[in-house]
Formats: C-alpha cells, structure tokens, sequence
C-alpha cells in the first residue's frame, strides 16, 4: 500500500497541472515499513522525452540518482516515480510498462482539461510484461 | 574496496544492507562479486543471459559507464557504484 502526505501530493498535483498539456514526471520518497510505503517528499524532475511530450516522458537516470542521493540524505528511501496523463485515463499503459522498472512504485495521475481528475499506482513485474495495481492513499481520494 | 550502494527494494536481497564493500578492480568485477555474494540479487540485475537488464544503469561515482569504459571500468577503494534503472513512459 502506498499512502502520500499532504505536502507532497500537494506538489506532484501542482506540478502534473503546470505542465499540462504535457506530461511531468518526479520521484517520492518516504519510508517504507512492511508493505506500507509513506511518501513524505515529493521531487519534481524534468521530463526529458527529446519528442512530443504530449504522450510521453522520460527521467534521466542522473536526475533519478539525485532522487536516489536525496532519499538517503533524509534517511528515506526513493519509494516510486510518478508521471502524469493529460486528458486520459490513469491506466498504466504499453509504452509504461515496457520502459518502467520492476523496483518502484508508479503513479500514474490523470490531468484532465488542466484539472487533477484521479490517480492510481502500479507495480510492474519483473519482465515488465504486467503491472498489478497496488491501493493508493492520498488526500483527494 | 568499492562501495555499491543498494536501491531501496533491493536491500531485501542484500540481507537488508544499503551499501555492499566488494572485491573487484573493475565494475564487471565488482557486480559479479556483488551477486555471488547475493545470488538473489543478479535475477533483478541481470538477464538469464548474463547481460544487464535493459533498464539498469551502473554509475562510478557520478559517470555513467556507459561513457567510461562499461564493464571494464576502473573502480577502486574509495570508490562508489550506483545502479540506477532508465524510466521512461508515456499514455
């Protein structure tokens, strides 16, 4: 179960609705105790994609060891990823799935006409052939 | 001996340590040190044919090696390895 704090859902909507119609990426980080993942800081990085960035993102592994350095200076860890969809569903789709990382969490937040309209999150399996949806908690659900 | 940091859900694998010292002059060496020692850790690293997963990145210190030398690359005491997946995605 991955549950996110006030303060950083607060900033992963803020930045999923600034970059619309594009899509933005970030990472969370928090504790982790047992199965349940707490994300208290939310980062948000810059979507790389070279492309339309209408339809996709990409992070650059260098922002991400950043993220992974900030976890482990807070006493954290980096939980997931999290990226937006403008104006669709929060599925997590093919190109996801095949370009994700079986380690982490992802958030996938629906942006619709600017506006957040609802978010799930997913862990993908090793071969990145499925991801099973995982029970999300956060202040607008 | 080089250091390996170990990513959050990996730790499991790596009886709960973040950090793994290793024997190894180079970072082939050193991953290969890393999972004989933490044989549950290389189905996560690796691929049943002993290359690294695609979405796996391996950096000394803050270069990638993909632009050093890859598996050849130097490490030595003093020195810090980070994996670090590529992610990309989009609707």
């Amino acid at each position: 179960m991955i549950n996110i704090d006030q303060e950083a859902w607060d900033l992963m909507v803020a930045h999923a609705q600034k970059t619309y119609p594009y899509e933005c990426c970030g990472a969370m980080l928090g504790p982790i105790d047992g199965d349940v993942k707490t994300v208290r800081i939310a980062l948000p990085l810059e979507n790389a994609y070279p492309g339309a960035q209408r339809e996709r993102y990409e992070l650059r592994p260098e922002d991400l060891l950043f993220a992974e350095k900030e976890a482990r200076k807070n006493g954290m860890d980096l939980i997931g990823i999290f990226h937006s969809h403008p104006d669709c569903d929060a599925y997590f789709s093919k190109t996801d799935l095949e370009n994700s990382c079986p380690w982490y969490s992802f958030v996938v937040l629906s942006i619709q006409k600017g506006q957040f309209h609802h978010a799930n999150s997913w862990l993908p399996n090793m071969d990145q052939t499925e991801a099973a949806k995982e029970e999300l908690q956060h202040p607008n659900a | 001996m080089p250091k390996i940091l170990i990513p959050t859900p990996l730790r499991q694998f790596a009886d709960k340590k973040d950090a793994v010292e290793v024997a190894g002059v180079t970072v082939g060496e050193a991953l290969s040190a890393l999972t004989a020692a933490h044989p549950d850790m290389k189905k996560n690293l690796f691929t049943d044919e002993g290359k690294l997963r695609s979405f796996v990145n391996v950096y000394v210190n803050d270069e990638d090696i993909r632009f050093l030398e890859k598996d050849k690359t130097a490490v030595a005491a003093g020195d810090t390895i980070s994996i670090v997946p590529s992610i990309a995605g989009g609707k």
